[in-house]
């Protein structure tokens, strides 16, 4: 599948060492193109570099910033702006890879310091991007140098067609599906059990709509479980539940690799009552892979992963009844269960990374023919060819 | 005094300006003829294996012919009807797809593989050409770059017309 080794270079905006979607997806599509035998380079902000791997080189310290409902850790400036250009020059790449150009971040440097093949990887989605609208003139002519734009899901897409006016190939995030897989059922997890993981502090993952539902869902499986997983202090959240539902709740904190993959294979379902502010859902996906059948919120990027309800049930988004409701249907008919996990197992298949980062490779290839290698913008331009040949002379 | 170097900074200004959209737009033009060569490529090859399907026991002879005609047409089509002969041909394909489902045999089964890669290859490729055209029909439409024929000699790009449903 991978015909011919290419050097390339990887932006990613966000800090480094603050774990988040994007970084993720880049650090595995990174170690996959190198296990393929690509020559890959990720330049990224980086807090501390201590245990940095070897294909990742700094580009200084991140500041953070609010945006989308959420902090974040990026950079930019005069000095960043420096840095990439130099690791664009030293680095003789045959194409770049940004992700998220469209907002301030060394990944927009990039794409405005660079001139040659690049392909943009577009993963927010979000009905209100002023900030975008308001300097879209601006980033226009920077966008535009992308010979390619992926989106992660139709939601991305959908905003970049909405604020930027140009079209995407959707692609999705990647998981390792085969890891999934093969997740050993934990008798400790199993029964009429329901699972949850993510930062269930923040508000937007929409925990206290479970919370609300519980009762309803209580009242026709006495035995029911909620496994919550996810870092962070359950002693808040448990006081907002009332003290008769409270032994439904455990709280496992953050849970490894391993212990996840058990944990999908295990629990009769697995709930994401997400509100907003997804744009891909990849654990999601991860559940699917792991066998699990999976309740989610009709949030586009979700009703989108699980084909508008075929490989798991959807629920109107922040309404606690109708979640309940679907729960407890689907505890009650355990074939309807099955073939919702089955099907869901079969559509994981697709977000594999295998797959992914096959189309990924063939937008590289189409972006690279009849291209020359990526060099800086500013020694493309005519004036600057013209002052380097009177140097030569 | 002051007027005239405000003047001076202005046409500056509008110099830079000029060469900062004709440098843009020579960036569109290439990006449109380099995504034009790679969906002529992938179309080509397209054609390319639909003969070769034509010629194996996965056709029945009616629609043997029917798809080397296709293919034929869509390989030697002008400009101006390739984007028809090309819709005939992933017709043609389809209608043979349909059927054949049933009766794959191994050997075949590496052609119709090699057919959907292709297909969605030019899924991309078509997807990637249309907004470099959609984008540069845009930009030349601006009124600075009409004013100072910023565009040159080059042809307006034309939007290709593909049925993305058939393929």
């Amino acid at each position: 599948m991978f015909m011919r080794s290419l050097k390339i270079g990887i932006v990613c905006p966000y800090s480094w060492d603050t774990p988040g979607g994007v970084g993720n997806h880049i650090r595995d599509l990174a170690e996959f193109l190198i296990s393929a035998g690509h020559d890959v380079s990720v330049l990224a902000p980086v807090n501390d570099e201590y245990q940095l791997p070897s294909y990742v080189v700094n580009a200084g310290k991140p500041i953070s910033i609010p945006y989308n409902g959420a902090v974040a850790r990026i950079l930019f400036g005069p000095v960043a702006f420096a840095r990439v250009r130099q690791w664009i020059s030293s680095g003789d790449f045959d194409l770049l890879h940004l992700h998220e150009p469209a907002i301030p971040s060394i990944a927009l440097l990039a794409c405005w310091a660079a001139d040659g093949p690049m392909v943009g990887t577009f993963h927010a989605a979000a009905k209100h991007q002023k900030i975008i609208f308001a300097i879209g003139p601006i980033l226009e002519p920077a966008i535009e140098k992308l010979s390619a734009r992926i989106a992660v899901s139709e939601a991305a897409r959908l905003t970049l067609t909405n604020h930027l006016d140009t079209d995407a190939v959707v692609i999705p995030n990647g998981i390792y599906a085969s890891h999934y897989a093969h997740g050993i059922a934990q008798t400790k997890w199993q029964g009429n059990t329901i699972g949850f993981i993510g930062r269930f502090e923040e508000p937007r993952k929409g925990l206290s709509l479970l919370i609300a539902a519980l009762p309803a869902i209580a009242a026709f499986a006495p035995d029911v479980k909620v496994f919550v997983a996810g870092p962070g202090d359950p002693s808040e959240i448990l006081k907002e539940i009332d003290p008769q539902f409270r032994h439904h709740f455990e709280f496992l904190g953050k849970i490894t690799e391993e212990e996840k993959k058990d944990f999908m294979s295990s629990v009769a379902l697995y709930v994401a009552p997400n509100t907003g502010g997804e744009s891909f859902g990849i654990i999601l996906a991860e559940a699917l892979a792991g066998g699990a059948c999976v309740v989610a919120s009709d949030i586009p990027a979700f009703a989108d992963l699980l084909g508008q309800g075929r490989y798991g049930a959807l629920f109107p988004s922040e309404n606690s009844t109708e979640l309940a409701k679907v729960i407890i249907e689907l505890l009650q008919d355990c074939d309807k269960r099955l073939k919702l996990a089955v099907a869901g197992k079969l559509r994981a298949q697709k977000f594999d990374w295998k797959v992914v980062a096959e189309q990924i490779y063939s937008v590289y290839e189409m972006s690279i023919v009849g291209s020359e290698k990526v060099k800086l913008a500013s020694d493309t331009r005519s004036w600057n060819r013209f002052l380097s040949k009177e140097d030569k002379q | 005094m002051r007027y005239w170097v405000l003047s001076v900074f202005l046409l500056l200004i509008s110099l830079w300006y000029l060469s900062f959209m004709a440098s843009r737009l020579d960036r569109l033009h290439h990006r449109v003829e380099t995504s034009w060569a790679n969906l002529d490529a992938l179309l080509q090859k397209r054609a390319a294996v639909a003969l070769e399907i034509a010629h194996s026991d996965i056709a029945d002879p009616a629609s043997s012919m029917l798809l080397t005609s296709a293919a034929y047409q869509a390989r030697d089509a002008q400009i101006q009807n390739r984007s028809q002969a090309e819709s005939g041909l992933s017709g043609a394909l389809g209608l043979l797809l349909e059927d054949a489902r049933h009766l794959e045999t191994a050997a075949d089964n590496a052609l119709l593989t090699e057919l959907s890669a292709l297909t969605d290859k030019i899924r991309v490729a078509i997807a990637m050409h249309t907004e470099a055209v959609s984008r540069t029909q845009m930009v030349r439409k601006k009124a600075i770059v009409r004013t100072f024929r910023l565009a040159g000699s080059a042809p307006l790009p034309v939007t290709y017309e593909f049925e993305a449903d058939v393929l």
